[in-house]
C-alpha cells in the first residue's frame, strides 16, 4: 500500500515534464517544505548540510559530485577530505557560495533562516525532514535519488535495505519476549528518546520496548525515580567510541541507587554506535539488526 | 588639549578606523580572497566573487555597523536617563523580552517570513517592546513613577522572561542549538534587506536624541532643577525611554542579543570627550558602529572552521579596553 502511494506521488510530483523542453526531459521535484524544483540536468556540484544526507549521497554513488559537507560529516571516510562548509546550525554562506553548487541538500536541524538566506542568494536548496519511523528513511533516500537523477540506484538501495529490515523481522519471530530497554543518549545522565523519535521505532523494530516510549516527545531527561520504577531489563548506550561507552556504563554502575535495577544486576548493557544510529540515513537498518542480535542472540543462532 | 580638539582627533581616528574596518571586512572571511581580487571586483574586471563581496560581506559589515550604533546610542540614552553607569540597552528587560519572543517562535515552530521580516524577528520585536510597556505601566503610581521603581521592575520582568525562555528551551531540547545562536547574537544572515530595515530606525532615533540632547544635559542636574530650567521633564523622559527601547528591540530582533557594546561604548566616549550629551550621543553612535564591525570581523575569522557568536567577542575585546581607560583616567 505504502509503495503504491509512493509511486503515485512520484508520478504526480516527480515527473511533470515541462512543455516545450528541447531534447532532454526536465524534472520537477518537490521537497519536504513543498517547494518544487525544476531540474533540467543531473546536479554535478552538490553541497550537503547534514551528515545523514552526506551518507545517503555517498551510498547513491554520488561521492564524486559532492563539493562540500559539514564539519560533522565523517562517514564514509571519503567525506573527511571534502571541503567543510561549517556546521549544521552555522553553515558558512560564503563558503557555500564560493563552491557555486547547483544543488544544496538541507535537512531538519538546519535553521530555516539560514536556508531562506541561501535561497535569497540564488542557491537551490532541497530540504528534507526527519521521519518518526525507521522505514521513512526509504522515502528520504528516494527523494534524494529523484533530485539527483539517481532514482534507479535509490530504488536498488531501498530494496536492499528493506530486505535487511524484513530479515531482522523474520528472525525476531523466533525470539523470546521483548525486554524493557532504556536508551541512553549521551552515555551519562538519563537523556533518552520518546515516542516521536525514530530511535523509539528503531528499538521497536529491534525487538525492544522503550521504557520512555509512552512520552509524546522527541528527547526526554528521565528522572532517576521513574528509571528505577520502570526497572529496564537492558540499557543501550549510544556512544561514539568504545571508551565513551565504557565511561557511560561506569556512570550507571557507579550510581548506588541503580544497584537493584534489572539491567545492572544482569549486566545487560550494550553499545550502539552513536553516529550510525542517530543519523537518519541508510546505516539505521544495520543498526536495527545489530541491536536485535544483541538483545535476542537466540533468534539469530541458526542463521546461515 | 581642549575638548574641541579632542573631539576633532576622535572624529579623525573614527573615520580612519571606519575605513579600515570596512576594507578588512571586505577582504577577509571564511573563503580566502586576496585584496587583488577585491580590487579586480571594484574595477569591474572579475565578477566571479560578486556574491561574496556584494551580497554577503558588504551588507554584513553595514549591518554590524548599524546594530553597534543602535545599541551604543540606546546605552548612552539609558545611562543618562537612569543617571546610572550600569544601565545598558537591555536594562528594562528588552533583551529578555525579545529573546523570549524569538525562542517562543522556535518552540512553536512558527518559522515563516512576512514582508521580508522573519516571524522570529517580528515576535522578538513585539515581545521586547511589549515587556517594556508592561514594566512602564507597572511602575506608574497615580500617573507618576520613580526612576528607581522602573529600573527594579525592569530587572524583575527581565528575570521572569529569562526563566520562561529557559523553560521553553527545556521543553523543546531540539531547538536548543539554534536558540543559543539567537541568544548570543550573530550577523551570519545579514542581508541588504536587514540593513535597509534597521537604518531608518537608527537615523530617526539619532535625530530625536540630538534634538533633545540639551534636555538630557539638564536632567543630570536632577528632575526638579531641570523642570525649573524649562525642561518638560515627564515628556522628555517618555520620549527617551521609547527611543531607547525601539533601538534595542530592533537590534535584538535582527541579530540576537549582543551584550556589552551598549554598556561600554558610552563610557569610553565619556572618558574621552566628557559628558555633554550633544556630542556623547553622536560619538557613541559612531564608535559603537565601528567597534561592532571589528568585533564581527574577529568573530567570523578567528576560527577557520566555524563562526563564533559575536557576544563572546564584544565582551572579550571590550572589557580589557574599558578597564585600561578607567585606569588611565584615574592615573
Amino acid at each position: 500500500m505504502r509503495l503504491g502511494i509512493n509511486a503515485l506521488i512520484a508520478l504526480c510530483l516527480g515527473l511533470i515534464p515541462m512543455i516545450g523542453g528541447a531534447g532532454q526531459k526536465p524534472l520537477t521535484v518537490t521537497d519536504d517544505l513543498g517547494h518544487s524544483f525544476p531540474i533540467s540536468s543531473p546536479p554535478r556540484k552538490i553541497v550537503s548540510l547534514s551528515p545523514n544526507v552526506t551518507e545517503i549521497l555517498f551510498s547513491l554513488g554520488l561521492g564524486g559530485a559532492i563539493l562540500g559537507v559539514t564539519r560533522f560529516c565523517d562517514y564514509p571516510s571519503e567525506a573527511l577530505s571534502k571541503e567543510k562548509i561549517g556546521g549544521v546550525v552555522d553553515p558558512s554562506l560564503e563558503k557555500i557560495q564560493a563552491l557555486h553548487p547547483d544543488l544544496v541538500i538541507a535537512f531538519q536541524g538546519n535553521p530555516l533562516r539560514v536556508l531562506d538566506r541561501l535561497k535569497d542568494l540564488g542557491v537551490s536548496v532541497f530540504t528534507l525532514r526527519e521521519g518518526r519511523r525507521v522505514e521513512e528513511v526509504f522515502q528520504t533516500i528516494e527523494k534524494i535519488g529523484r533530485v539527483t537523477w539517481t532514482s534507479e540506484k535509490a530504488a536498488d538501495l531501498v530494496a536492499a535495505l528493506g530486505a535487511g529490515l524484513s530479515r531482522t523481522q523474520g528472525a525476531l519471530r523466533k525470539a523470546g519476549p521483548n525486554p524493557r530497554v532504556f536508551l541512553s543518549l549521551h552515555g551519562s545522565g538519563l537523556w533518552t528518546c520518546g515516542h516521536e523519535s525514530f530511535l523509539n521505532d528503531l528499538l521497536d523494530q529491534a525487538g525492544a520496548v522503550n521504557i520512555a516510549g509512552g512520552v509524546a516527545r522527541n528527547w526526554i531527561l528521565m528522572g532517576r525515580e521513574s528509571f528505577i520504577q520502570q526497572d529496564p531489563e537492558a540499557i543501550v548506550i549510544l556512544a561514539k567510541s568504545g571508551a565513551d561507552f565504557i565511561q557511560g556504563r561506569e556512570w550507571f554502575q557507579n550510581e548506588p541507587v541503580f544497584k537493584k535495577v534489572a539491567a545492572l544486576r544482569s549486566g545487560r548493557i550494550y553499545h550502539l554506535d552513536e553516529n550510525a544510529a542517530s543519523r537518519f540515513g541508510p546505516r539505521l537498518i544495520a543498526m536495527t539488526e545489530h541491536l536485535a542480535r544483541l538483545l535476542h542472540p537466540e533468534a539469530f543462532e541458526r542463521q546461515p | 588639549m581642549s575638548l574641541k580638539s579632542k573631539r576633532g582627533f576622535l572624529l579623525l581616528g573614527l573615520a580612519g578606523l571606519f575605513a579600515a574596518g570596512f576594507l578588512l571586512s571586505m577582504v577577509s572571511g571564511q573563503v580566502r580572497t586576496s585584496p587583488a581580487a577585491f580590487v579586480d571586483f571594484l574595477l569591474g574586471n572579475d565578477q566571479s566573487l560578486r556574491t561574496i563581496f556584494w551580497e554577503i560581506r558588504l551588507p554584513r559589515a553595514i549591518l554590524a555597523f548599524l546594530i553597534g550604533a543602535c545599541l551604543s546610542l540606546a546605552g548612552a540614552i539609558l545611562q543618562g536617563y537612569f543617571q546610572n553607569p550600569m544601565a545598558d540597552p537591555f536594562v528594562v528587560g528588552v533583551s529578555s523580552g525579545a529573546s523570549l519572543g524569538a525562542v517562543l517562535c522556535l518552540v512553536l515552530g512558527l518559522q515563516a517570513s512576512l514582508a521580508g521580516f522573519s516571524t522570529q524577528s517580528l515576535f522578538a520585536f513585539l515581545s521586547g517592546y511589549g515587556i517594556v510597556l508592561l514594566v512602564y505601566a507597572l511602575s506608574l503610581k497615580k500617573g507618576f513613577f520613580k526612576v528607581e521603581t522602573l529600573l527594579l521592575t525592569g530587572v524583575a520582568a527581565g528575570a521572569l522572561a529569562s526563566s520562561l525562555t529557559s523553560f521553553f528551551l527545556f521543553l523543546r531540547t531540539d531547538s536548543y542549538e539554534q536558540a543559543v545562536f539567537w541568544l548570543l547574537g550573530s550577523f551570519q544572515l545579514a542581508s541588504w534587506k536587514q540593513a535597509g530595515a534597521v537604518a531608518p530606525y537608527l537615523f530617526i532615533c539619532l535625530a530625536i536624541s540630538q534634538w533633545l540632547a540639551k534636555d538630557m544635559n539638564l536632567l543630570s542636574l536632577g528632575d526638579e532643577t531641570a523642570q525649573s530650567l524649562g525642561c518638560p521633564v515627564p515628556r522628555v523622559r517618555k520620549i527617551f525611554l521609547a527611543t531607547a527601547t525601539l533601538l534595542a528591540a530592533v537590534s535584538v530582533s535582527v541579530s540576537g542579543v549582543i551584550g556589552f557594546v551598549g554598556l561600554v561604548v558610552p563610557h569610553w566616549i565619556r572618558i574621552l570627550i566628557g559628558p555633554d550629551h550633544r556630542f556623547l550621543f553622536a560619538f557613541s553612535t559612531l564608535t559603537g558602529g565601528v567597534f561592532l564591525v571589528f568585533c564581527d570581523l574577529i568573530a567570523r575569522t578567528i576560527l577557520s572552521s566555524a563562526e563564533l557568536p559575536i557576544g563572546i567577542i564584544t565582551a572579550a575585546v571590550g572589557a580589557p579596553f574599558f578597564i585600561y581607560l578607567l585606569h588611565r583616567k584615574k592615573g
